[in-house]
């Protein structure tokens, strides 16, 4: 289609894509990741927030560099056609990987809360047609639903009343009680709930702005750090540390403190409405596997979302042991490290081919 | 009068054998014209032709009874042909005799045709004139406060209630006729200075490219130029009230008319102004903001009321309070059906009322109405065919479907609980919230002529959110919609 | 742009096409036991009596709940077992109360049975426990007849006039959040069966895992305003003054307000709790019952209700000092300024060396509307 060429995304829309494609599952568990650091978890959001801003620039640099082109295609003018093609194709790989890990997670949380004793295979079929109808409209159709997602869950935030009510303040004291190993290990696990602003790099041809695409990307990651920190503190304020390192998701059972004369348990109400969220966040990263796998056909075409689509759909059947898999699943998000990085290494590769030039 | 007609006519006679003579032998070609255009229209037995004599000689009228009236006839033809020829002359068109496609053409469109044989000139008058209905007041979108006439089914007098509302040169009216077979003629209407021009086009375009054989109602043309065809939402607004017509072609919309049909199409529009009625603009701030949440709100209710049920009874019944949950399963406990069947059933039951309602004579129809929702209703829960709880929920969310004021909305509305029920039935409540997903996507890729339907949710313009959910008062609400993308001064 | 039309008809169809064909059947609701209330009495080490109250909807039924009973060792065998006994599913989903008898309370039985049920998704997390006087499953089974049906009766009791009454009420989420913050103790509340009703009746102080002591309803009163609870019980006071003699006086405690500073000495910790109530006075016997309309004479009794107070909390300090328990969470201002994981050892510590300087601050509002 042509129209993929023309520029969409206002500044809203990237405000918003940025601020939903970060929070997918991630925040469900992120107090019980970040739990080494004990009580000082609530520091860790604006940590990564830093880390977030800093590693963002070498992204829109080198995308500012050739404002037409998604990260695929710098791959390609980079590191030379075949060189790129290779890359390109191993991007798709982990984009399959990432979001089946990312699927399969939000699904078994529906199998323990919503869904007992139901097998979610069919569930897992309707989830990701449901996704695909998402992401065939297009990446602004994309931003539109973060927009939505991002109002109609915001509500939840309401529901932390309770917790805060209950909740201890004088449980952030002391501060930086944790020695660096402790640090070390939450940051590991912790960072890779802050992953999806990296997607920029795909994206950042369809923004009309693109000279203010790093402050609007900045303030879209910030409003989701601003929520990772008020959900870790309500945390800290509400669980002993034993709960902390121990409840799976922790940020559920805040909902479950919820009170409500017509609803009791508002957490179930929340895990089904954060579809909302894991939708927005899987729809960023299908679109910009099929934008990968566009570039290594050249050409572009729906039906390419659906071999996508079943590719996920095959990596989570995957007849293998459960352990196995959630070992495969976790060290996806080490590989996102790479990608985070991965501007920086386009950024020196591209300096040298300009110096030979001259 | 009569008797001078009687006159003339003696007077005449006597020259008329002379000149009819002479007219005989002269004007061969003009007869072989009248034959020629009696071939044509041999099987139309609505067609009359007739011979009368003039001052200018014998002139045959040719005209289809059906579509001209006798007064018109009197009025417009016999009249001036008898005392004014010159009235003729000046008003009527002459046409090409030879012509007889055109000929015929201007016949069954309601013209008349004079043929004056010694001139062979061939004039055509429009006199086209069919019974109309009177003006009279909405049934479809009744309102309390406001102007009470309505669009009838005769496009002049639709065009008219809309111009006499905007006496403004720039209120311009484009005419075209449509449909292959049937020649309906039909007419777009726009403000000149402020319409969006890119839309004209499209919609202009959109109609020009049609190739379909006839309209019995505006609508099915609606459904032809809709951005998305398969979308259950209407992507157009209809309405037959000329106040909210004229309402929008002063924001910068293009009205739509067609002959034969009642209701007119605005576009574009956005899925929030499905949920606004112009009574909206008639009503205090207060009280509009208040209604327009309760429509919009139940437009939400209506879709999730009874699949809540649904997920509740069979996949959480852990949120509900302990006390209400102890009810249902005794209300319950009777019903020998699933909780999906139990509400496909009942509302089933609804939809049968209904449609028997709208199809039964109006007298009929009321009668029914109460035997179905009392007897029906009551006897279901005695027999224990359904929960009494059940009842109450349906019989809210089918009240609450109606809210919308545009008829096809809450058609709408009815066909999409249909997906979250069964959802329901199949998932529970993520089922429920994953075809809510679906349906807040669907709604964000549809456009209207191009513009997103989700619009003013995720608002074009910022001074779109002071006429959204909350109207505010008359005087704050200067900007023109951002739908509209209206033209600047 | 056709690929937008062909995926929602397939949605569309695919939903319509599973919604008829539902493989997995689902139990429907009317054929499931709601267990509301559950409760735990003590065998032997490793045994226990399991008894579920569910309630019973049907007209023709005789009583409106059902009660099963059954010995077991592990919670979820005793639920399987039960589920033999009853012709419904049973389900923990809306499960309301937990009682456990003194025994199993004492023996830590009834904290391992918490916590697995703390661990299952399907139970909430504000379900109320209580510690039973007596026999458990007594109080399921026995008749009230003036009462609404037993699970209803039950947690109306333990979970309203939560701000007005006393009423210590404990959830899962507390009692697993005091068991496992090495800074506060565990308390619940503790009821009796008296012929035809319920009795709250003190509060179960738990050391760690096992319950130690029970205390009275004043003392309980004391642990709530200490921590920092704004709205507690009316305070019923009987003092001996040497001028006025026996007086007896009831204080309807509109708001309480504490303040803890530790002095951050690890060595020899002291804290100075300030506590400042304001109430009405509801109602005085004694000797001063005169005076009370003059500005001095209230001020006066105020003093002497302050020392009164401060005297309360005074003992009941020296009692937790005793027992080395800390059900208040005052080592929590200590562990605040320590670096590093606290223990409960610390707590101990801390609490057997604890000093304490207490300041009380009585206003009396108001003496009715009686001059």
């Amino acid at each position: 289609m042509n129209t993929d060429k023309r520029k969409v995304l206002n500044g809203y829309h990237v405000v918003f894509l940025a601020q939903n494609l970060i929070i997918g599952t991630g925040l469900l568990s992120l107090p019980q990741k970040i739990s080494a650091v004990g009580y000082s978890q609530w520091m860790l959001p604006i940590v990564f927030g830093i880390m977030a801003t800093i590693t963002l620039w070498p992204m829109i640099w080198i995308n500012s560099k050739y404002p037409q082109e998604n990260l695929f295609s710098i791959n390609e003018k980079v590191l030379g056609k075949w060189m790129g093609k290779i890359v390109n194709s191993l991007f798709i790989v982990y984009f399959v990987f990432i979001l089946a890990s990312l699927i399969d997670n939000y699904m078994l949380l529906m199998q323990t809360t919503a869904l007992a004793e139901h097998s979610i295979t069919l569930p897992i079929v309707f989830f990701l047609l449901v996704l695909v109808y998402i992401v065939n409209g297009g990446i602004k159709s994309i931003a539109r639903f973060c927009i939505m997602s991002f109002f109609l869950t915001i509500l939840l935030l309401f529901f932390l009343r309770w917790s805060i009510e209950k909740g201890e303040l004088s449980h952030i004291f002391p501060l930086f009680n944790f020695n660096w190993t402790e640090l070390e290990g939450a940051m590991r696990k912790g960072f890779m709930s802050i992953l999806g602003y990296e997607l920029i790099m795909v994206y950042f041809p369809y923004i009309i702005s693109q000279k203010k695409a790093f402050k609007h990307t900045v303030i879209g990651v910030w409003i989701s750090i601003t929520i990772y920190f008020i959900t870790t503190l309500v945390s800290v304020m509400y669980y002993s540390e034993w709960q902390l390192k121990h409840i799976d998701y922790s940020v559920l059972n805040l909902l479950k403190a919820g009170n409500l004369s017509f609803v009791e348990r508002i957490d179930v109400l929340g895990v089904t409405l954060w579809i909302f969220l894991v939708l927005s966040t899987t729809a960023g990263y299908l679109w910009a596997s099929k934008k990968s796998l566009e570039s290594l056909l050249s050409k572009s075409k729906h039906y390419h979302s659906y071999i996508l689509v079943a590719a996920v759909f095959l990596v989570m059947m995957i007849p293998i042991e459960r352990e196995y898999k959630e070992k495969l699943f976790e060290n996806i998000f080490y590989v996102s490290f790479l990608m985070i990085l991965w501007p920086l290494f386009l950024i020196v590769v591209h300096l040298i081919k300009k110096k030979q030039v001259r | 009068m009569k008797i001078g007609k009687l006159l003339r006519a003696k007077m005449g006679t006597s020259s008329y054998e002379k000149v009819q003579s002479e007219e005989r032998a002269n004007n061969q070609k003009a007869l072989q014209t009248i034959n020629q255009i009696k071939e044509h229209v041999k099987h139309m037995s609505d067609v009359v032709l007739k011979d009368i004599a003039t001052v200018e000689g014998i002139v045959t009228i040719i005209h289809c009874s059906s579509l001209v009236e006798n007064m018109t006839m009197q009025n417009m033809i016999f009249t001036p042909l008898a005392n004014h020829l010159n009235q003729i002359h000046q008003d009527a068109e002459v046409i090409d005799s030879t012509d007889t496609e055109k000929i015929v053409s201007n016949i069954v469109v309601g013209h008349t045709l004079l043929y004056f044989h010694r001139k062979n000139l061939l004039l055509s008058m429009d006199t086209f004139s069919v019974s109309t209905r009177a003006i009279s007041t909405s049934e479809v979108e009744s309102t309390v406060m406001g102007p009470q006439d309505s669009f009838t089914e005769s496009l002049q007098t639709n065009i008219s209630l809309i111009k006499r509302r905007i006496q403004n040169p720039k209120l311009k009216n484009e005419d075209r006729i449509i449909g292959t077979e049937t020649n309906t003629k039909m007419s777009i209407l726009y403000m000149e200075h402020i319409v969006n021009q890119e839309n004209l086009e499209k919609v202009k375009s959109r109609i020009d490219k049609l190739d379909y054989p006839g309209y019995p109602d505006i609508s099915i043309l609606k459904q032809l130029i809709e951005d998305n065809p398969l979308s259950p939402f209407p992507q157009f607004y209809m309405t037959v009230k000329p106040d909210t017509a004229m309402h929008y072609l002063l924001d910068g919309r293009i009205v739509i008319l067609m002959d034969n049909s009642q209701e007119v199409v605005i576009c574009p529009t956005s899925f929030f102004e499905m949920f606004v009625s112009i009574e909206d603009y008639y009503n205090r701030w207060t009280t509009t903001s208040l209604l327009r949440m309760l429509r919009f709100g139940g437009f939400f209710l209506t879709i999730m009321m009874t699949p809540m049920y649904i997920s509740t009874l069979t996949f959480h019944p852990e949120i509900l309070p302990y006390e209400l949950l102890v009810n249902l399963q005794e209300s319950r406990s009777k019903v020998p059906f699933s909780p999906l069947l139990e509400v496909l059933f009942i509302e089933l039951i609804i939809e049968v009322l209904r449609e028997a309602g709208s199809r039964m004579p109006a007298k009929v129809g009321q009668t029914i109405g109460i035997v179905g929702g009392i007897v029906i209703g009551t006897a279901a829960v005695e027999a224990g065919l359904v929960s009494n709880i059940l009842v109450v929920l349906v019989a809210i969310s089918a009240l609450l479907s109606f809210l919308s004021p545009t008829f096809v909305m809450s058609n709408t509305s009815r066909f999409i609980r249909y997906i979250f029920i069964l959802s329901a039935g199949l998932f529970g409540l993520f089922g429920q919230m994953l075809a809510f997903a679906w349906l807040i996507s669907h709604l964000l890729i549809i456009n209207s002529l191009d513009t997103p339907f989700m619009t003013p949710i995720i608002p074009r313009k910022a001074s779109d959110l002071l006429n959204s959910l909350i109207r505010f008062p008359t005087s704050y609400l200067k900007e023109k919609m951002g739908i509209s993308r209206a033209q600047k001064k | 742009m056709t690929g937008k039309y062909v995926v929602s008809v397939i949605v569309l169809v695919a939903i319509s096409l599973a919604g008829c064909s539902q493989k997995e059947q689902k139990v429907p609701l009317e054929d499931v036991g709601l267990v509301g209330s559950l409760s735990l009495d003590y065998i032997d080490e490793d045994q226990m009596k399991l008894t579920v109250a569910i309630p019973q909807y049907s007209k023709e039924a005789k009583k409106q709940t059902q009660i099963y009973s059954v010995v077991t060792e592990l919670m979820s065998e005793g639920m399987v077992e039960i589920e033999k006994n009853s012709h419904k599913k049973v389900i923990l989903n809306q499960l309301r109360v937990v009682l456990v008898d003194e025994e199993s309370a004492r023996s830590g039985q009834a904290t391992k049975v918490i916590r697995s049920l703390y661990r299952n998704a399907e139970v909430a997390n504000k379900v109320l426990v209580a510690v039973v006087k007596g026999n458990a499953e007594e109080i399921l089974r026995a008749e009230y007849p003036d009462k609404p049906a037993i699970n209803f009766y039950l947690s109306d009791l333990l979970q309203a006039k939560m701000n007005t009454a006393f009423n210590p009420n404990t959830n899962f989420h507390d009692f697993m959040y005091t068991q496992t913050n090495p800074v506060i103790d565990t308390i619940m509340p503790s009821i009796e069966g008296k012929d035809g009703l319920i009795e709250l009746n003190g509060v179960a102080l738990f050391d760690e895992e096992k319950m130690i002591k029970i205390l009275s309803p004043q003392d309980a009163l004391i642990i709530q305003a200490l921590q920092g609870r704004k709205k507690i019980a009316p305070l019923y006071l009987s003092m001996n003054h040497e001028s006025y003699g026996k007086e007896i006086l009831l204080l309807d405690l509109i708001h309480s307000k504490v303040k803890i500073k530790s002095n951050k000495n690890f060595e020899s910790p002291k804290v100075s709790i300030t506590l400042k109530v304001s109430g009405t006075l509801a109602e005085y016997k004694g000797a001063r019952e005169r005076d009370l309309d003059k500005k001095e004479a209230i001020v006066k009794l105020e003093k002497d209700i302050d020392a009164e107070i401060k005297r309360d909390i005074g003992k009941f300090l020296e009692k937790l000092k005793e027992l080395k328990v800390d059900p208040i969470g005052l080592s929590e201002n200590f562990r605040m300024y320590y670096n590093g994981k606290w223990t409960t050892e610390q707590t101990k510590e801390i609490i057997s060396k604890l000093e304490w300087d207490v300041s009380v601050e009585v206003t009396i509002i108001s003496t009715g509307t009686l001059k």
